[in-house]
């Protein structure tokens, strides 16, 4: 700690400080343009300057100089107002003064420093710019005639997001921020440079023209697409959520978001949505009433009794779960499952048995301070892109080793020095067994207190380093180094994804990451964890609630394979598009037609509600209260900014509709509900919503220690021999269906594709959007190529949320899927 | 006393000779206008379009809120004001619309005769307000 004093208040703050950063601590204002709390110092606007009684002479930039034992800091005298007056006269002599048409007007930095320094003359005259406006692209709009140069999208770009789009080129007053050879913007559209422009030189374009700042209502909420919670604040007016606000104060997010949480809010806007209740009258749906529509589904149910289905997906708020819950034991079935049934046995079959837990133990904070990050599947930065540059960070700031097992490259690895272990489809299990391996071999294994030692090492015979390198294709001193990096980090992460289209394995890669995270010393220590992500924004919500098939019930897997075989009287489908996005479409086509009663509920009339016997209309993420529990346990409240459209009803209401129905008692609002889920769900007996604070809650605290440490043998898998096999996976720009009504994702991928490698795509004579054909067991399906450098030879992908596509026609949930390919 | 209340009627009475009366013959005779008097409206044109840009000062800052703006892009890639409104029925005439306009596409005209019939005469669209 250091003592200085600042306009003579004495201030202790810690010696990594900045002049900056004591004084904001200590509640004195300096005007800033290009600090940013989550990026490196930079001093590039000057506007910051004060004076430091030990450095008299010149003005010091608070911003960049690190405070010093008994520093005398004045922030504020007639000489270091008419500088940053000066400073700001100089901005504005090529800063095109363009404020009533900017967008920005009314949150500019500039603008604001403008008004409190009176800069209403200039004392300079010069040129002003007058360089053409960007873009092509649908997301952001960039205008260097207004930009300042503060540099801070250059540095989000290239500390957090990793991506390094933009760059300074030319000299002098011909300095602009441009991307490489001055083109288009070609990157991730997570628009942080949005964020962090303190002027209106780069702008949502979704948001262009529609609304001044201070019009907006802003309310805090937390993105419904990923596991990764992220904190968003909705801007809204007209009862439309008009764009996404920055806000770095809530959250674990930093005010960091991806293209999906920042621009593929537009579909709870969509003129598409579901507004009143329809039902099924001669085959046709037609509009009906809630009384109409919840007396039959009601009937429906009761009929069915213990013979209902119900299937929810992973975008239910907690308290909606638990009422389903209820809804589930009040019509008396235990056939209650969600997200495909498959992909979430990572945590309840593969943690479980292991450490004793259903979930990950550590929080993402934690990651940045990491020394060495084991990344499970490239695709990780796909399905939690906010994680990802949690990750990035570690590495680009903190030097950390990250280590990626993937069947193709990527983001990750493409991260400066990221190790690849590049290995055939479907062998990520036998990489960790291999890895498992090497630390016992080399005796670098932390074995004490692990139980079933010897009957796990004995499984890992076949495992041996050398064999495995030679089955994966991944280099054997690759192997041996990442497990040694793992075992001897002082603080390491284990970090795996999992989601609908990633069934296959599951269950086995959580426990062999879980293994190799016993192995290392991972699970339970403070400062290290082992991550298992689910795709959904409360995946773990659901695993909490145990929205999971009773004992002896059915799961999604048996119900749909029931219904099909004409077992199941009814299914009851919450905020799932199964027929969409389920492996196996046949199988759900099938259980669709032969259940006698369908009822969908969901926000637009997806393929799967087309099916259905009664439609409810639900409500959005941004209609509703309730809390979500993200990937890292953390607990936080959702708040609505707007009103659904037409008659839809929250899912909470609908269950509580239902639940009195059957004459059950329901909580009356979300808060009770809360307390009442809070007093039944493990983990979550000691919280309550006034606990829940801007940072959310973490149950369980920031460390979860195992509650067991058992290894468990793990049998890995084989390779599937075919000259080509196609990977099924996420996309950046989606997350599930949803992201498919929402104008901003769908802006930069607007339809399915089929990815190549260069190097196939090279011997196929393929070139980019030209239409192939994919023949694989289960049919054909045909889409335009997409030739980029992330595939190695023989392996093909597409991603699993076009349901245009077929995909599920042709994935059954396996890892990789044997294809032949013509044109 | 008498001749104080004397001084005072011839004051009075003075007033009644001819030539002497202050009414003006509204509408046959108007009176001259204040050069800052503050009638209706007028939103200014230039050749191709509205000079307004839609920065949404205006209806911020108007006390009765009594402006509806909705901004919108044109073919030319400018903002321009979607929907330009004002409630004449809300409008207490303060001028601070005028104001607050930073590209002078907003001023009141000395047209002060806007008396109208039905409620819906006194919403001044855009079109009307360009005249």
């Amino acid at each position: 700690m250091v003592n200085l004093t600042i306009d003579g208040k004495e201030i202790q703050v810690s010696k990594t400080a900045t002049i900056y950063q004591a004084a904001k601590e200590a509640g004195i204002y300096i005007p800033v343009l290009c600090y940013a709390k989550k990026l490196l110092p930079y001093g590039a606007c000057r506007v910051c300057l004060v004076e430091v009684e030990q450095m008299k002479g010149r003005l010091i930039p608070s911003c960049t100089t690190p405070v010093t034992q008994g520093m005398i800091v004045n922030t504020m005298s007639a000489e270091i107002r008419k500088v940053r007056k000066t400073v700001l006269e100089f901005l504005l002599v090529n800063h095109v003064v363009e404020c009533p048409v900017c967008d920005k007007g009314g949150e500019c930095d500039l603008q604001d420093l403008t008004y409190e320094y009176e800069v209403v003359t200039n004392r300079f005259e010069g040129e002003k710019f007058d360089l053409p406006k960007d873009e092509v692209n649908p997301l952001l709009e960039r205008n260097m005639n207004r930009c300042v140069l503060c540099g801070k999208c250059v540095r989000v770009c290239d500390e957090v997001v990793g991506f390094g789009s933009y760059s300074f080129i030319n000299r002098g007053f011909e300095t602009k921020i441009a991307t490489a050879y001055d083109r288009g913007l070609d990157c991730e559209f997570c628009g942080q440079c949005v964020s962090m422009c303190p002027v209106g030189a780069i702008l949502p374009r979704p948001f262009k023209f529609k609304a001044r700042p201070w019009q907006l209502k802003e309310v805090n909420s937390v993105c419904g697409y990923c596991g990764n919670g992220c904190t968003v604040t909705f801007g809204t007016k007209d009862n439309e959520v008009q764009t996404i606000r920055f806000n770095d104060n809530t959250g674990v997010n930093d005010g960091n978001l991806c293209v999906r949480g920042r621009f593929g809010y537009s579909y709870v806007n969509s003129k598409e949505r579901l507004t009143v209740p329809l039902i099924r009258v001669e085959g046709e749906l037609v509009e009906t009433t809630w009384d109409t529509a919840l007396a039959k589904v009601t009937e429906g149910f009761r009929t069915a009794g213990s013979q209902l289905g119900i299937i929810s997906g992973a975008r239910l708020a907690n308290e909606e779960l638990y009422l389903l819950k209820s809804l589930a034991g009040a019509v008396g079935t235990g056939n209650l499952d969600h997200s495909g049934g498959e992909c979430y046995k990572g945590l309840t079959e593969g943690l479980q048995p292991t450490l004793g837990l259903q979930a990950s133990t550590a929080t993402f904070p934690q990651v940045e301070k990491a020394d060495a990050i084991l990344v499970i599947r490239n695709d990780f930065y796909e399905t939690h892109p906010v994680f990802g540059m949690v990750i990035n960070q570690a590495v680009k700031r903190n030097d950390a080793q990250l280590s990626v097992i993937t069947d193709k490259k990527g983001k990750l690895t493409r991260m400066p020095h990221a190790r690849a272990l590049l290995h055939k489809p479907g062998l990520e299990v036998n990489l960790l067994n291999a890895l498992c391996r090497s630390l016992l071999d080399e005796g670098l294994a932390k074995i004490e207190g692990l139980q079933g030692l010897n009957e796990f090492q004995e499984s890992l015979e076949a495992y041996a380093v050398e064999a495995v390198a030679t089955a994966t294709g991944v280099a054997a001193d690759a192997i041996r180094q990442t497990a040694r990096e793992l075992a001897e980090a002082g603080n390491a992460a284990i970090i795996l994804g999992y989601g609908l289209p990633y069934t296959a394995q599951s269950r086995e890669l959580g426990i062999a990451a879980a293994n190799l995270a016993l192995l290392t010393g991972i699970a339970g220590r403070q400062g290290s964890g082992l991550y298992l992500c689910g795709e959904k924004s409360n995946s773990q919500g659901a695993i909490d609630l145990q929205i999971l098939p009773a004992t002896g019930a059915m799961g999604v897997g048996a119900m749909l394979q029931a219904a099909a075989a004409n077992k199941l009287q009814a299914l009851y489908i919450a905020g799932e598009d199964p027929l969409a996005s389920y492996p196996d479409r046949a199988l759900t086509e099938k259980a669709l037609n032969k259940s006698p009663f369908v009822v969908v509920q969901d926000l637009f009339l997806t393929e799967t509600a087309k099916q259905a016997d009664v439609v409810l209309p639900a409500a959005s993420f941004a209609e509703k209260t309730g809390t979500f529990t993200n990937a890292e346990r953390r607990i936080q409240r959702l708040l609505p900014g707007i009103k659904s459209p037409g008659q839809a009803k929250s899912d909470f209401a609908i269950f509580q509709a239902l639940l009195a129905g059957f004459g059950a008692s329901a909580p009356a609002n979300e808060n009770e509900a809360f307390a009442a889920l809070a007093a039944v769900t493990p983990g979550y007996e000691m919280v309550n919503l006034a606990m829940i604070g801007a940072q959310g809650y973490v149950w369980g605290g920031e460390t979860l220690v195992p509650e067991t440490r058992n290894l468990v043998p793990v049998a890995g898998n084989k390779e599937l021999k075919a000259r080509f096999q196609l990977l099924v996976g996420s996309c950046l720009y989606h997350s599930g269906t949803t992201s498919l009504h929402a104008s901003g994702p769908m802006s930069v991928v607007s339809e399915p594709y089929i990815e190549f490698g260069r190097e196939d795509a090279a011997e196929l004579k393929i070139t980019d959007e030209q239409q192939v054909k994919i023949k694989a067991a289960g049919g054909e399906i045909t889409a335009k190529a997409k030739v980029d450098r992330r595939l190695p030879k023989g392996v093909l992908f597409a991603p699993y949320h076009f349901s245009s596509l077929g995909l599920n026609r042709i994935y059954q949930g396996q890892a990789a899927i044997a294809v032949e390919v013509s044109k | 006393m008498f001749r104080e209340f004397a001084k005072g009627l011839s004051i009075t009475l003075k007033h009644l000779l001819p030539g002497h009366s202050t009414t003006v013959q509204y509408p046959k005779e108007r009176l001259p206008l204040a050069p800052r008097f503050r009638g209706l409206h007028r939103l200014v044109p230039t050749q191709t379009r509205e000079k307004c840009v839609a920065c949404y000062l205006c209806p911020t800052v108007c006390p009765a809120k009594c402006i509806t703006v909705e901004s919108g892009e044109n073919a030319q890639g400018e903002k321009y004001p979607k929907v330009y409104k004002i409630d004449l029925l809300r409008c207490i005439f303060c001028g601070y619309c005028v104001e607050a306009c930073p590209v002078e596409a907003l001023e009141m005209s000395d047209q002060y005769e806007l008396a109208n019939f039905k409620r819906e005469d006194f919403n001044f669209e855009k079109e009307r307000l360009l005249r």
